[in-house]
């Protein structure tokens, strides 16, 4: 289920006197059964490229590609509901999709949409919550009643019950305490393990960019930038700057090692890789000494 | 829901945008009032020349004023051809059952059609050159003889503005809640009428969910912030009555004599 865009534009009320240009020119491939971060300073274009993706929005011109359904600007909303139930999106604070009255009923909302029977939707919605480490015990439970963090795994499993190809996340860990956050992540990286689903991550975090993601995409002013990988990205601490983005910690702290004359063959992204280099300078070193 | 013109604020520096915001307000309202005055050819023209001048004076673009009355056409259409086939009086061009098209019945739908978008472009003018909370403020202080009256004028300019400010959040909150839910399958608008009523629980309930958090959240800020109501609060923006102000006054004083005189 890979992704195509070709020169993509989307222009926010055109025609009229307030219209507002969000994309200009966007062409990207996104691979099947790949991580792909999206990163970017807050008002360039992330958002608008996600909602792209499962018809919510369709371009002021060019076309894309969403597993195997071609949208243009003449695309009609009808057509666009096949592609829905292959695109999972789950939207900044999803808690707020939250209305039925227990859980298990929102969470089998939208594949009773999409044409399941109430009790194959129910099943489903009782293995998503298991999958998302939602207790037994809170199912008949009115979602409301819930703590925040309990609702956000609700709504997100709300989506996989879709059973998506492509899981869309727009900042999912956003207002989660650490252990939260961990948890989230780690969950995903299990779905794009296991299930080989292809996962569009939109983030600030570039530690989670560099631990999970194999693909980056930067955007800046509703143009992309860059598409590579986090390696290739972060790989220039000054251009991230010039573009107002950060380092991850490790990567920050060898580049500040490097600086001192620790000679890193590429600078590590992630603890183990930082921790591995180490290592092996560290052997070298000793080998040096004894002979 | 973007096409929307209506309760627009457009930035600018014109003579209109600088008008004290009471004043303003009080002379669209009066506006309207004297718009039912007019009822010949001469008094509208004159209506017409002044709405035209304002706009002028606004320095906003006429398409804009045009595309506010555009949401509306339909209801004017439909009174216009309610006075057009229904009115009875002068020289009768065609006769049908209970519809009969007069001269007089044609020249009534013309005027109405003029009312409309008279008090359609001067209301669009008022929202477009001043804030909602100019026009909370300055509704606050053209409402305050009422208090004499027990009217909590305080509480419902308060209201007001927090309702005003509170419009374009919700209005991005539906559109997130929307489209969340479309992400979820929901068709909204398609279908027959009891599908179409079905699709918007999926949007209403979170939406009220929302505004109640919302509103405890906002409250237990204003208290921690030190709110206590409306006694004895001091005022931050200042409404300041200028010149031009007065020169408006007179001016729809001038028009208004005019209108009498010119009408029959």
């Amino acid at each position: 289920m890979s992704i195509h865009i070709e020169k993509l534009n989307y222009v926010y009320q055109s025609g009229t006197p307030f219209s507002h240009r969000a994309l200009t020119d966007v062409s990207l491939d996104i691979a099947d059964g790949s991580y792909t971060a999206i990163i970017g300073h807050t008002g360039s274009g992330k958002s608008t490229l996600l909602q792209h993706l499962n018809g919510l929005l369709k371009p002021t011109a060019g076309t894309l590609t969403v597993a195997g359904n071609k949208i243009t600007p003449e695309t009609k909303n009808k057509e666009l509901n096949e592609l829905r139930r292959h695109v999972g999106f789950v939207f900044q604070f999803p808690e707020a999709q939250l209305f039925e009255e227990t859980v298990l009923k929102d969470i089998a909302f939208a594949p009773k949409n999409f044409g399941k029977s109430d009790e194959e939707a129910e099943d489903l919605a009782a293995k998503m919550a298991e999958l998302v480490g939602l207790p037994a015990s809170v199912l008949q439970n009115s979602p409301f009643e819930l703590s925040g963090g309990q609702m956000r795994r609700v709504a997100i499993a709300g989506v996989l019950a879709m059973e998506p190809q492509i899981l869309v996340l727009d900042e999912p860990t956003a207002g989660l305490d650490p252990k939260g956050r961990l948890e989230m992540m780690e969950m995903f990286e299990r779905l794009h393990q296991q299930q080989n689903l292809t996962i569009i991550l939109v983030t600030h975090q570039m530690n989670d960019v560099a631990n999970y993601a194999d693909h980056v995409l930067v955007m800046e002013e509703g143009r992309l930038i860059a598409d590579s990988t986090p390696q290739e990205v972060f790989s220039d601490p000054k251009w991230l700057k010039g573009h107002h983005l950060g380092l991850p910690q490790t990567t920050a702290f060898a580049a500040k090692l490097a600086d001192k004359g620790v000679p890193f063959k590429n600078l590590p992204l992630t603890e183990e890789q930082l921790a591995a280099q180490l290592a092996e300078l560290l052997a070298g070193k000793g080998d040096e000494q004894h002979g | 829901m973007d096409k929307m013109l209506l309760g627009r604020y457009i930035n600018g520096d014109s003579l209109i945008h600088r008008m004290d915001p009471r004043g303003k307000l009080f002379l669209s309202f009066y506006f309207i009032v004297i718009v039912f005055l007019c009822n010949n050819w001469e008094t509208y023209v004159l209506m017409t020349a002044m709405v035209m001048l304002f706009v002028k004076l606004s320095d906003i673009s006429l398409g804009f004023f045009i595309k506010g009355v555009r949401p509306l056409i339909w209801l004017i259409l439909f009174t216009v051809l309610l006075q057009i086939f229904f009115s009875s009086g002068g020289h009768v061009y065609w006769h049908w059952g209970p519809f009969t098209v007069t001269d007089s019945g044609m020249i009534n739908g013309v005027f109405v059609f003029c009312r409309f978008v008279l008090i359609i472009f001067m209301s669009t003018l008022l929202t477009l050159t001043t804030t909602p909370i100019e026009i909370s403020d300055g509704l606050e202080s053209l409402l305050k003889p009422l208090t004499k009256i027990k009217v909590p004028v305080y509480e419902i300019a308060l209201m007001l503005s927090i309702a005003l400010r509170f419009v374009p959040t919700l209005m991005d909150e539906t559109t997130k809640i929307m489209n969340a839910q479309r992400a979820r399958g929901v068709n909204f608008g398609e279908g027959n009428l009891i599908k179409q009523i079905k699709s918007v629980i999926p949007l209403l309930i979170p939406l009220f969910v929302s505004s109640f958090n919302r509103a405890e959240d906002l409250a237990t800020a204003m208290e921690a912030r030190g709110y206590h109501g409306g006694e004895g609060r001091t005022k931050y923006r200042k409404q300041e009555w200028k010149r031009n102000d007065t020169i408006a006054v007179i001016l729809f004083v001038v028009l208004t004599i005019a209108l009498v005189v010119l009408r029959k």
